[in-house]
């Protein structure tokens, strides 16, 4: 395995962290940005999220990255299945 | 009655929809739901899940053609799907999908892979007052209700429908719909429009911007793009290019003028509104930009008897109540006043929620907002609203002095609850158990002691 493909599977974690705060500050959650566990579903009861916030989150994404959020349903479950999964996303698209 | 064919009498090499990069045609669509209809067990009645609209097509002419009811619940919640499961016994389900979409049900899955060569069959006729599809009431107003739709009446609406929409547009067009398929709405305009209409059908169900303008940069001009108003907000924040639309429709809740107009200038094509229910389905139509007046399609009348407006004309089977209060102006032209369900009184002064909703709307800074009637405890002289409002620039002062302006002050919500976002299903509507959970906890558990 060469070293280029261990750093695009390795975790962003500052991105993470930097994204974590703009979907904290985006959607005014009632929680600390370091509370969204990293490898735990976006969607659901834990952070009250649904997809009227992922129409949020992805304009956000746009704003700040310059990536536009493109996928079918299938791949919208799985890059918004985790704060992990939508860095990985963003890193790879980003574009500011 | 009298019977009518299946499927329209086309030419059988137009194109009919682009799946997967690949145009079907007409008869090719034909085709594949005569072999679906063939292939499909025995059973009363299906639940269509299929997540693709085209084979949701298919499978839905298909179980027409062997004269199997199709259930549409209004989502895919495991609790809903129970209820709708119990109420219809004999239920069979059909998706596209690998995995069955819901437990508990015989699970038959639609061959996508199907060839698609043109296999000749002869398209059977349908009784025009078979009933061919049970579609469930969102629940804004209460529990989700089942209500059952007649072949040849379903096709007539759709037909004025297209009349009406085709000639704004400047002709048939494809069909791009954001709206879910299985509600009222998305059946008629995304689904049933380009199949007794003309037109070209979308396989997808766009999501994101981006998605909407490929979804629409793949099909043929002329496009229709078929949306609601809070989905319509956000495409247009979302301030990315977007190929030729020929007309933009919108209903399931009322389309500010503003952003109408919004629409309409940057996208340079009409905005057609549409006025319906599940119980009556497309009903009339006007647009925003140009009138308020809403005007009935096809042979439809309204008539008001014992207090309550009532629709009639060929589509329905018996007269349908309509759930608003409205003005007519003639049998076939009205403006709406109210949502009946949403009248409020308070202190002996009648409004409506609808109205006071859309009042707090346009409220400069404020991003979404709800009006509602917790429920309270304990005696009280006087019934009082709470209002949940986003908008993260204003402080209750500044939106109390806002709303005093247009409203009698007797309305003015006690308390005003400010929250990040308020949760509309994908029809943009805040369902009534919502709107209760919401109250229960950030009105009445706070005011326990």
């Amino acid at each position: 395995m060469s070293l280029q493909s261990t750093a695009q599977t390795a975790p962003d974690l500052a991105l993470e962290r930097e994204m974590a705060g703009l979907i904290v500050t985006a959607l005014n959650l009632d929680i600390a940005a370091e509370a969204i566990e990293p490898t735990e579903p976006l969607y659901g009861d834990k952070l009250g999220i649904d997809s009227i916030d992922i129409l949020e989150i992805a304009l956000v994404m746009s704003k700040q990255y310059g990536v536009q959020m493109k996928a079918d349903s299938e791949d919208n479950a799985r890059i918004f299945g985790s704060l992990r999964a939508l860095a990985s996303y963003i890193g790879e698209h980003r574009a500011k | 009655m009298s019977s009518l064919p299946l499927l329209p009498a086309t030419d059988p090499q137009a194109p009919f929809a682009l799946y997967r990069g690949a145009v079907v045609s007409r008869e090719c669509f034909q085709s594949q739901v005569m072999a679906l209809a063939a292939a499909l067990p025995a059973s009363e009645r299906v639940l269509n899940l299929c997540s693709d609209r085209y084979w949701f097509a298919v499978s839905l002419f298909a179980a027409i053609a062997r004269g199997i009811m199709t259930v549409l619940p209004n989502s895919a919640a495991p609790e809903h799907l129970a209820a709708v499961a119990a109420e219809q016994p004999g239920l069979l389900l059909l998706g596209d999908q690998d995995a069955a979409p819901a437990d508990h049900l015989p699970y038959f899955r639609v061959d996508t892979a199907a060839s698609n060569s043109a296999i000749s069959a002869d398209l059977p006729l349908i009784p025009f007052d078979r009933l061919v599809a049970c579609v469930y009431t969102s629940g804004s107003t209460g529990t989700p209700k089942p209500h059952y739709k007649a072949f040849g009446r379903l096709r007539l609406g759709i037909l004025a429908g297209a009349e009406r929409i085709w000639e704004a547009a400047g002709g048939p067009c494809s069909v791009v719909g954001t709206v879910p398929i299985r509600h009222m709405y998305g059946l008629e305009s995304s689904v049933l429009l380009p199949i007794f209409g003309g037109g070209r059908m979308s396989t997808h169900i766009p999501f994101f911007p981006l998605d909407i303008a490929a979804s629409l940069a793949e099909m043929a001009a002329p496009r229709l793009l078929v949306i609601t108003p809070f989905h319509l907000r956000k495409l247009l924040e979302a301030d990315i290019a977007l190929p030729p639309v020929a007309a933009v429709l919108s209903a399931t809740a009322p389309l500010s003028a503003e952003l109408a107009q919004d629409t309409e200038v940057r996208l340079g094509c009409p905005v057609i509104e549409i006025y319906g229910s599940t119980e009556t389905g497309q009903l009339a139509t006007r647009q925003p930009c140009r009138e308020t007046v809403w005007h009935n399609l096809g042979d439809i009348t309204l008539a008001v008897r014992d207090g309550e407006t009532w629709a009639q004309g060929t589509v329905y089977q018996t007269p349908q109540m309509l759930n608003d209060t409205v003005e007519l102006l003639s049998p076939s032209s009205f403006r709406l006043v109210d949502r009946k369900a949403n009248m409020v009184n308070v202190a002996g002064k009648r409004s409506s929620l609808s109205f006071l909703n859309a009042t707090l709307a346009a409220l400069p800074g404020v991003e979404d907002g709800v009006f509602c009637i917790p429920e309270r405890h304990g005696a009280q002289d006087v019934e009082r609203l709470a209002a949940f409002v986003v908008a993260p620039t204003l402080n209750r002062e500044t939106l109390l002095a806002g709303l005093r302006a247009h409203i009698d002050p007797v309305f003015l919500p006690r308390p005003i609850v400010f929250v990040d976002s308020l949760p509309r299903d994908g029809n943009g509507k805040i369902l009534a158990r919502t709107l209760d959970t919401l109250i229960q906890q950030h009105i009445l558990d706070r005011n326990t002691p």
